[in-house]
């Protein structure tokens, strides 16, 4: 028997943290995100703001709480749409195979080789620029590496014994994709889910480069880093800080994946070993 | 295999087809006129009707839709209405550019994150595990236009090791090189590690073991061959991301690769060109995936291609 | 295993032969750090910024202007004006083209009978749609006939000279400036060599190097290090106490032409209203926006107009900040506070805005001075592309622009006459005024001093109308090597001075 790792018990406090910190970000915020005091632009941390202030004098520190509303939500959301809908396309023309997996293979590329910057140009034009409209461009865009992903654990497991065990016994496809195959194709799936997490923030903060991100002045990690770039030289506590948030939020939530990777898997619990 | 290879080339043709058709419909869609962009301002609205009657721009949506896949048949790619150079020419002078970066940073994400993520798997919940993951978190969440800066401060201004920016020569390459493969390297490894873990609770290993094979072939031939399909699969898939220009780095390090090409085009509403960009990346990730699912069959000959 | 070394060695083989030899800078050549490198080489085609930076070594024009923009000979040495309709130039006689040919009058015919050939579809066409024949009766006169008299036609003849029988779109450019273009690698570099023959002198470099360098952080190390001999606009300003603190570098800075300022929709009933464009001048504080965004690199406007031009008109109504003031006109005009200085806005106005960065924070910054007066600001930033569109459709409220190298008045009529709404000019904000429309025509066709009284009055009225509200006129910067010397900054940002500089 074995107690809770060290690492699943930090990605859970990271994790859950920085959701408590979104959600009650008014009551934790030294400041407003939004009051500007351009006499003091570019100041590094000291008594007042413990991370420095930005460019029009805004506290970095409250600009990063706040903005992990917008941040975690991108990130949060964006993976779950693509996994959901890119895990199962996957899985199921990986099982089924022939022309099924051959439409929805083609599809992926189609959708990967479509530019993504010139997708969010559309997306924001056309629906306006948005937040969900934001989810939406990231979602459209992401799906597609969980489905080859799927897909290619599927090709790999479709003919072990257990599938060929439970097809014997008659078990339809939605029954042998959802309890036989999906199961014990997670692991590789929850570490890109989790990696997913940080590339739909950065891709944000792609998007706020552009101007096709959320609308300024409400703070995102993405606009944020993308804004220090300019300061990249005189201020980088412009950069590091919203950097230092995406990073502790990318590590909490590839403990907890990996947590919940051995707990999700069915033999884990048989064969515990230390190599 | 082989009929399968060359039915995989040729599912190109679909591919490019439903790439071109959605960039067609959506670059229509989408608000700017390449015409106002070509001509500026200044120019004679009656000018502008004119070019725009030459382009074929006043004509139904469909008519364009059709006349530009016949031209696409005959291999014509048309002129860039930008710089009117020819779309053929100014794609071949940038994609060597592109995949010279493309390979060299692969290859520098899998000799670094292979070989890491086996070790980390084979010292699970061990420092050097947590060390080594810890370490690729560190590099999957720094922004990559926040590595490169840094890599050229430190190695090109402060070290003097490497050209700050430009093509040049090989050390050139490195540095950018470097920013990209980093990234790829973190997931990689992890996939890697996860994918060994798992493999190595698999019977076969059990067997092996009771057999006496030594640990270090159990790892590296046995548990490793087993977990390198989701590492191939989600190479191919960052193989085929680079191979459509990674923009930032390219812009950090001045490499004149299809990214800014692609940016460039669709900024400035240059139909042809942005066809032209799209259809060689479509090609590149077709063949990419036609790669990444042969090497399926040689890594794991229990996957049969139908 | 064996396979797999086999093909990384395969793979590394591939790598070191893609490339190329590393390229060493010749000695005496002056390297640029630029963002963008020229669309196109034509310059009859030609229309982007960073195209006629590189023209400015290539070509000549048969006139050129000063830094105040009043006009001196270039290819013609004298000339004549007939009746305000005949215009006869004498051309120099010992000017060479790259090439080693001489410059006559058939290339000057040749270069205008391009940009007027429809089928050419020249975006200059516009400019010269004045000229009703070109006569070239020996090699050394060539003489307009205009179909109209037209004020800004002789400032128009800037125009780069190509050399005949150049094809279109050209990739191998010929003129007659000082340098000549050797290669152009695209988004890498364009190189030139100095023109032996160049009839103002022989340049002392050897040769000038525009290095793209796309990202400003990267040009500014470049530059630090020695690689690169200068960069200029666009500098971010809080980098500026950075270079003045290297004993390497020297800042230079020149009042600039670029005019920015904020644009209304006068179709809207919000922005339509006068009082709430006054109010908005009003509120705004450009002053602290100079001082701390800016850094200084620029100086309050007054109009499209800059200082540097006989045009400028300075004694106009202006705008300081006056919290009170506006908040009392709008109140008045019965846009009442509904809580006083709470949360609650008067109304609120889409501002739309490029996705520039600069222009981002700014937007922010207006928006958080206007709340103080009860005036809510809802920024949108498009892409370029978008954003453009929009603008031009009539799609917005109020936005800000910049208005790039105005040499001529005669750019009032293409802004505020009611005639010139896109797509036939620049209205975009739909303003209707008889008064301006009568000035701005009359102001094509009147010459000498009267032709500046024409303008002040156009300028006075546009200040108290406020289709726009001006924001400032920028200050173009240079950070350069201190190695470098006779490099001057030009109003236009122009690199005609190049041909002067040296390396020590």
């Amino acid at each position: 028997m074995r107690t809770v790792p060290f690492a699943l018990k930090l990605g859970a406090f990271l994790t859950i943290g920085f959701i408590a910190i979104a959600v009650f970000a008014p009551l934790v915020a030294p400041s407003g995100p939004l009051e500007q005091n351009l006499y003091e632009g570019l100041n590094g941390p000291d008594a007042n703001h413990f991370l420095g202030q930005d460019r029009l004098g805004r506290d970095i520190l409250s600009r990063i709480i706040y903005g992990s509303r917008v941040s975690l939500l991108v990130g949060f959301v964006t993976v779950s749409i693509s996994f959901v809908i890119g895990t199962l396309l996957g899985a199921v023309a990986g099982y089924i195979g022939g022309r099924v997996d051959s439409f929805v293979m083609r599809l992926c590329d189609v959708f990967f080789a479509f530019p993504g910057i010139l997708l969010a140009i559309s997306v924001m034009a056309i629906l306006g620029p948005s937040l969900t409209n934001v989810i939406v461009a990231l979602s459209i865009m992401g799906w597609t590496s969980f489905a080859r992903l799927a897909r290619g654990q599927v090709l790999s497991l479709r003919e072990r014994e257990y599938v060929t065990a439970a097809e014997s016994l008659g078990a339809g496809t939605p029954r042998i994709v959802f309890f036989h195959l999906l199961p014990n194709i997670m692991a590789p799936i929850i570490v890109e889910a989790t990696f997913g997490i940080a590339s739909a923030i950065v891709a944000e903060a792609g998007l706020s480069f552009l101007g096709l991100g959320v609308q300024a002045p409400t703070p995102s990690w993405g606009a944020m880093l993308s804004e220090g770039r300019q300061f990249l030289l005189i201020a980088p506590h412009l950069t590091i800080f919203p950097g230092l948030a995406l990073m502790l939020v990318v590590m909490g939530v590839n403990f907890l994946g990996d947590g919940l990777r051995d707990a999700l898997d069915p033999k884990r619990n048989i064969s515990q070993r230390t190599v | 295999m082989k009929a399968f290879i060359l039915n995989r080339l040729l599912s190109v043709i679909p591919v490019a087809l439903g790439v071109v058709t959605l960039v067609f419909l959506i670059i229509h869609l989408t608000p700017g006129d390449p015409v106002e962009i070509m001509l500026g301002e200044t120019a004679q609205a009656a000018d502008k009707e004119e070019l725009r009657r030459e382009l074929g721009l006043d004509r139904p949506i469909l008519e364009q839709y059709f006349s530009f896949l016949g031209k696409l048949a005959h291999g014509d790619l048309g002129n860039s209405l930008y710089t009117k150079r020819s779309v053929t020419e100014s794609i071949k002078e940038r994609y060597s550019a592109t995949a010279q970066l493309a390979l060299s940073s692969m290859f520098l994400a899998i000799i670094i994150a292979v070989p890491l993520g086996v070790i980390a798997a084979a010292r699970k919940d061990t420092a050097i595990d947590n060390g080594a993951m810890a370490v690729s978190l560190i590099g999957v969440s720094i922004p990559s236009f926040c590595i490169g800066p840094l890599l050229i401060l430190v190695f090109g201004i402060e070290l003097q090791w490497f050209p700050v920016s430009g093509r040049g020569g090989l050390d050139s390459l490195v540095l950018p090189s470097v920013t990209l493969g980093t990234a790829m390297a973190a997931i990689l490894s992890r996939l890697a590690r996860s994918s060994v873990i798992e493999a190595l609770n698999e019977d076969f290993i059990t067997t092996a073991r009771a057999k006496g094979v030594k640990e270090r072939v159990i790892l590296f031939r046995h548990a490793l061959s087993n977990a390198l399909i989701p590492v191939v699969t989600v190479a191919g898939l960052q193989l085929g991301a680079l191979l459509a220009g990674a923009i930032i780095t390219e812009t950090i390090f001045a490499w004149p690769g299809i990214g800014r090409l692609t940016i460039q085009a669709i900024n400035a509403r240059d139909y042809p060109l942005t066809q032209g960009c799209v259809l060689t990346i479509a090609l590149s990730y077709v063949l990419v995936n036609l790669v990444v699912d042969v090497l399926y069959t040689v890594i794991d000959p229990r996957v049969r291609q139908k | 295993m064996t396979k797999w070394r086999k093909l990384a060695v395969f793979i590394l083989l591939a790598l070191i032969s893609a490339c190329h030899r590393a390229e060493e800078v010749p000695p005496n050549t002056f390297v640029i750090g630029v963002e963008t490198g020229p669309a196109m080489l034509d310059p009859r085609l030609a229309t982007d910024a960073a195209s006629s930076k590189a023209f400015d070594l290539l070509f000549n024009g048969l006139v050129k202007r000063k830094e105040d923009f009043s006009i001196l000979p270039d290819l013609a040495e004298s000339w004549e004006i007939k009746d305000k309709l005949k215009y006869v130039f004498h051309l120099r006689k010992n000017v060479k083209f790259h090439d080693g040919s001489s410059f006559t009058s058939a290339d000057v015919k040749a270069v205008y009978d391009f940009v007027l050939n429809p089928a050419n579809k020249s975006p200059h066409r516009g400019t010269f749609k004045v000229i009703e024949s070109i006569e070239t009766p020996d090699d050394h006169t060539v003489i307009f006939n205009l179909k109209e008299k037209n004020a800004p036609f002789l400032g128009s003849l800037t125009f780069a000279i190509v050399k005949k029988g150049t094809e279109t779109a050209t990739e191998h450019p010929i003129g007659t400036g000082p340098f000549k273009l050797v290669k152009y690698k695209r988004d890498e570099q364009l190189v030139f060599v100095k023109h032996k023959d160049y009839f103002e002198g022989v340049p002392n470099l050897d040769g000038v190097i525009f290095k793209i360098v796309p990202d400003e952080t990267v040009r500014t190390l470049e530059l630090e290090r020695g690689a690169v001999h200068t960069i200029m606009n666009p500098i971010t300003p809080d980098l500026l106490p950075r270079f003045r603190k290297n004993e390497n570098l020297k800042v230079v800075t020149q009042l600039g032409t670029n005019y920015s300022y904020l644009g209304f929709n006068m179709e809207d009933a919000l922005t339509g209203d006068k009082n709430v464009r006054e109010a908005i001048a009003l509120a705004i504080d450009r002053k602290s926006i100079i001082e701390h965004i800016l850094k200084g690199l620029a100086q309050p406007a007054t109009g499209p107009i800059s200082p540097a031009s006989r045009f400028y008109e300075g004694d106009v109504k202006t705008y300081k900040r006056n919290l009170e003031k506006a908040k009392k006109i709008l109140d008045e005009a019965g846009y009442k506070d509904p809580d006083g200085d709470g949360p609650q806005k008067r109304f609120t106005l889409r501002y739309s805005t490029s996705q520039n960065e600069l222009r981002k924070r700014i937007a922010e910054v207006f928006q958080w001075q206007l709340s103080e007066a009860g005036i809510g600001i809802d920024i949108r930033s498009y892409e370029w592309g978008t954003f453009y569109a929009d603008i031009k459709k009539g799609n917005f409220q109020m936005y800000s622009l910049t208005w790039v190298g105005i040499a001529d008045p005669d750019i009032f009529k293409y802004i505020f006459h009611s005639s010139s709404m896109p797509p036939g000019g620049a209205n975009r904000g739909r303003y209707r005024n008889l008064e301006i429309d009568k000035l701005t025509e009359m102001g094509a066709v009147t010459f000498g001093g009267e032709r500046r009284d024409v303008y002040s009055k156009a300028q006075k009225i546009l200040a108290n109308d406020l289709p726009y509200v001006s924001l400032w006129y920028s200050v173009n910067v240079a950070v350069m090597n201190k190695r470098i010397t006779g490099f001057t900054l030009a109003p236009d940002e122009n690199l005609k001075s190049l041909k002067n500089v040296t390396i020590k």
